[in-house]
């Protein structure tokens, strides 16, 4: 797995003559310049009439072209309603969601776009692994009290921030129940992200003095990706899908969103708080590794 | 000298000129140039400006992580200047708009000190924000993409209808004092250019009776619009805490416990501009025993409303001890720094003021009003950074679940940046002092004539008072619903096996099948195992499988409970998992959905989260600065009349 797989595009758009598909444009990782690689895979590529095509990785090539900023980005996918389902009885603490995210996106030390908790609600309960991404609220409050419109939601349900209008007021900070966004307090290391074109689905490059959050990984779903935490969980811990189609995935397997969510008894996090998330949990119940308190993990 | 055209002043044999001219002449000392320790008083004001612009400036340059706020604590003492200084800004409110309307006769001497503190402490306020803001360059955002639904831009409406009312309200009651400064004074030496500026700004106001009417017209509306206004400013202030979902923020009593908290350190801090105008300019005659006391009163009144304030709000978290607020509770009063400065607060800053106000000591009451208003400016500092600081420090995930312990101490940039705010609240202060009269010259006077000296609470002597000429109060009808509506005020790759694999659906309703049928070289192929899968945005959901019969068919019942892709079509998919010899032999067959897809119809309907803010919000807000501003305007109106009525003399 290359550790740089999203270091390309939106700018990047891909020739795969060799398929005799003409110009596909990718867009399913984030970066500027298209790194294949591993060489025997299959790589979705979105056609230029909108299908989505599986090519040789090695056959991929990149072309840089000029492209200008989607103006739909603000509106999202249309019929979409992406939707993660996180399953607490699977979920054995590892981090390796949280690992493979802050490499996807660069993330300085000691900021996780999804970070896991050790939860403990109540003396005698059992503790259990927390995995907390952004809830891409249905009735976000931070989106709520933007004073610009920096942060909005889109119709596929996400929630992203347009660095280029954030103010930096930090008010949406305040606003989160779940503390789920992140500030640039200073001038952020961009590295090669530097000189790529910006887009609010992929976040790059950053800019000092704004607001940073999980962002579902829109690029990728673009591409037929899954997002990069649900990819990388071992366990299959994490799903992804969308509600229209009533259907998410994990690492390897596709199920039934309402299917699951029933059996499961499936919630929402601080339902009370009337925010509507779209991130859902499954109990803990029967887990499927040893529970954190018998399990000594390393929560650094 | 005012009035040469038959004014009601000049039947009274002189007397009004004379005892303007004694009043004024005294008031003129404080235009005066300063002395050594006044230019000392600058000069140290100046440099500790100049010290928080270099911090800012170092903050500009390097971003806002030379101050201590990070991830949990996103705001802190830049946050806590801000709701301190619109705090400090209510005194002008208070001690002005309401005593003039309620025609307190001790006023008079105090109403420009106060106003004054209102407009300075709203221009060192407000840019507080844009200090705090991590892009000031793109502080414009705020129009051009401005959100009606967020408690920002109410308070960027809020705030500056609040400075044009203040500044506007100085002014109208600043006009007649501004004549009389314009003609040329053997006692008071000053420059030409001075002159002309208090020459334009007095609108050419001569006294006339048609002129006071105006004058005084325009400043009973606006000492009653501009209580509204202030009311609402703190509100909106509190709600930018109160809107959040926050434990400690998301209280229904943070409007009122703000605007009481706001007057409460305003009128602390008029008292202490008094006391320092007062030692600077020997002003003692001018502010007596009389406003003191009365004052004093007034802040012991608010003490105590503040006190009961703050036992409602934290009695009601302590006791109904809520998870989180009791996390709150926890940190805010329990044995940790936060617990030593709420305790502190609560014993030096709430209780110990109130007694030293309450105690019946004429005598020492003045030094008493000192130490109880300086305790409480500080004590409302505190108040407030205990506001921001531990409730952001205990959200409702715990932070510690995680390893993560959020800490915050304002840094040496913040405590200069403070500082300089602070220092400029002071010279702005202090220069006005220098140019215009801290004390209302025409209304002093106006006092002691109608009223007699004692009754106003200022030591002028004058020959003799005259008959009480009525306050004109301003249209009444404005002043109710200006009230209530400030109060509302919101693939995989396809193997070429050699069977024959096709698939079909048949039957209707409850029977509908999807049937897969499996062939090799035209033969049936029986016993294969096949599994079904509908194509979905990430992978394959499996929705049966089974084995094939004698006639190499195999059907599962059609999938009813699977919605459609994006164009309403099931994409089924029907692989052979068995025998191994034919497995990964796919056929493919589109079929149109039982279920409508669960589609949005409007995707940005006008919700708080969406664009475009919901039309009741809108009209509330556009009607609420429709009422303020048109009441503005009506003000302005009178000011040109009165222009007007100095011409055509």
């Amino acid at each position: 797995m290359n550790e740089t797989r999203r270091e390309f595009l939106q700018k990047s758009a891909v020739a795969a003559g060799a398929v005799g598909a003409g110009l596909l444009a990718s867009h399913f990782a984030r970066g500027c310049e298209f790194e294949a690689s591993e060489a025997d895979a299959l790589k979705p590529v979105l056609t230029t009439d909108g299908k989505l095509v599986q090519v040789k990785a090695e056959q991929v090539k990149p072309v840089l072209i000029a492209a200008k900023r989607d103006p739909a980005v603000r509106e999202g996918v249309a019929g979409r309603k992406w939707v993660m389902v996180i399953d607490l009885a699977k979920c054995d603490g590892c981090k390796n969601c949280t690992t493979e995210c802050n490499k996807m996106h660069h993330t300085p030390p000691e900021r996780e776009w999804l970070r896991v908790f050790r939860m403990k609600d109540a003396h005698h309960t059992a503790p259990y692994w927390f995995p907390k991404p952004c809830f891409h609220c249905d009735n976000p409050p931070c989106t709520k009290v933007c004073p610009v419109g920096a942060t909005f939601k889109r119709q596929d349900g996400i929630v992203l921030i347009d660095n280029e209008r954030c103010i930096g007021c930090r008010f949406c900070m305040a606003a989160c129940p779940y503390s789920t966004r992140y500030f640039n307090w200073g001038a952020p290391q961009n590295g090669s992200m530097t000189e790529c074109d910006y887009s609010p689905e992929t976040g790059f490059p950053r800019r000092v003095g704004t607001v940073e959050k999980c962002d579902f990984c829109p690029d990728m779903a673009k591409a037929g990706q899954l997002p990069m935490c649900a990819k990388s969980c071992t366990m299959g811990a994490l799903y992804f899908g969308d509600e229209n189609e009533d259907a998410v995935t994990n690492s390897d397997e596709t199920v039934q969103l309402s299917k699951l969510l029933e059996e499961r008894a499936g919630y929402r996090y601080f339902e009370e708080l009337g925010t509507e998330p779209r991130v859902y949990y499954l109990p803990p119940k029967d887990r499927q590794y040893p529970g954190p308190l018998l399990k000594k993990k390393a929560t650094t | 000298m005012l009035d040469n055209n038959g004014s009601l002043t000049k039947e009274q044999d002189g007397v009004h000129d004379r005892l303007q001219e004694s009043v004024l002449e005294e008031l003129l000392e404080t235009l005066r140039p300063s002395g050594p320790l006044g230019r000392l008083w600058l000069l140290t004001l100046g440099t500790v400006m100049f010290a928080g612009a270099a911090a800012y400036a170092w903050q500009l340059l390097n971003g806002l992580r030379v101050t201590g706020m990070r991830e949990y604590v996103s705001w802190g003492a830049y946050m806590t200047n801000f709701v301190f200084f619109i705090g400090v800004s209510h005194a002008g409110t208070l001690i002005s708009a309401i005593l003039r309307v309620t025609q307190a006769d001790w006023r008079r001497s105090i109403t420009r000190m106060a106003e004054g503190i209102t407009v300075f402490a709203l221009m060192v306020g407000a840019p507080m924000v844009i200090i705090d803001m991590g892009r000031p360059d793109r502080v414009l955002n705020v129009i051009l993409h401005g959100r009606f639904n967020s408690p920002i831009l109410w308070d960027v409406c809020a705030i500056c209808t609040y400075l044009s009312g203040s500044l506007l309200y100085l002014y109208v009651a600043m006009i007649p004092d501004l004549a009389m400064l314009a003609p040329k004074r053997a006692a008071w030496d000053r420059a030409p250019w001075k002159e002309r500026i208090y020459l334009a700004l007095s609108l050419g106001y001569q006294g006339t009776a048609e002129q006071r009417r105006l004058l005084e017209r325009a400043l009973a509306t606006m000492s009653i619009i501009i209580i509204p206004v202030a009311i609402s400013v703190h509100t909106v202030v509190s709600w930018i805490f109160g809107m959040t979902l926050r434990p400690g923020w998301h209280s229904t009593i943070f409007g009122p416990y703000f605007v009481i908290g706001a007057i409460f350190s305003g009128t602390a801090a008029i008292i202490t501009a008094m006391v320092l105008f007062r030692k600077a300019y020997h002003l003692e005659k001018y502010l007596t025993y009389r406003q003191f006391q009365n004052l004093g009163r007034l802040m012991l009144a608010l003490n105590l409303l503040y006190i009961y304030f703050t036992l409602s709000e934290y009695l009601t978290a302590w006791y109904g001890s809520e998870v989180v607020e009791r996390r709150l509770i926890d940190l805010l009063m329990g044995r940790n720094l936060y617990g030593l400065m709420f305790w502190g607060w609560a014993v030096f800053c709430l209780f110990l003021p109130a007694l030293i106000v309450g105690l019946p000591r004429p005598k020492t009451l003045i030094p008493r009003l000192v130490i109880a208003s300086i305790l409480i400016n500080i004590g409302m500092w505190v108040k407030r950074y205990l506001i921001i600081v531990p409730t952001l420090m205990t959200p409702y995930i715990n932070p510690e679940a995680a390893g993560a312990i959020p800490h915050y101490y304002p840094t040496w940039v913040e405590w200069t940046v403070t500082a300089g705010g602070l220092a400029t609240f002071m010279m702005l202060f202090t220069l006005f002092a220098k140019f215009f009269p801290i004390i209302s010259i025409w209304e002093t006077v106006e006092g002691v004539e109608e009223l007699g000296a004692e009754r106003i609470g200022v030591e002028v002597t004058i020959p003799k008072a005259k008959p009480r000429r009525r306050f004109q109060t301003a249209p009444a009808f404005l002043a109710l619903p200006l009230l209530l509506a400030a109060l509302v005020g919101i693939g995989a790759a396809t193997r070429q096996a050699s069977p024959s694999f096709t698939l079909t659906a048949r039957g209707e309703g409850e029977d509908k099948e999807v049937v897969a049928s499996l062939r090799v070289n035209t033969n049936s192929l029986a016993g294969a195992r096949v599994a079904f899968f509908v194509e979905r945005a990430f992978g394959r959901l499996p929705i049966g499988a089974t084995v094939t019969d004698d006639k190499g068919v195999a059907a599962i019942s059609f999938p009813e409970s699977v919605p459609g892709a994006t164009n309403g079509v099931l994409k089924v998919l029907a692989e052979v998992t068995a025998p191994p010899e034919w497995a990964g032999a796919q056929a493919k067959a589109e079929f149109a959905a039982t279920l409508p897809r669960n589609l949005v119809e409007e995707p940005f309907p006008r919700a708080l989260w969406s664009p475009h803010a919901p039309f009741p919000l809108v009209l509330t807000l556009l009607g609420l600065l429709t009422i303020v501003w048109s009441t503005y305007s009506f003000v302005i109106v009178q000011l040109v009349k009165l222009r007007r009525a100095a011409k055509t003399m």
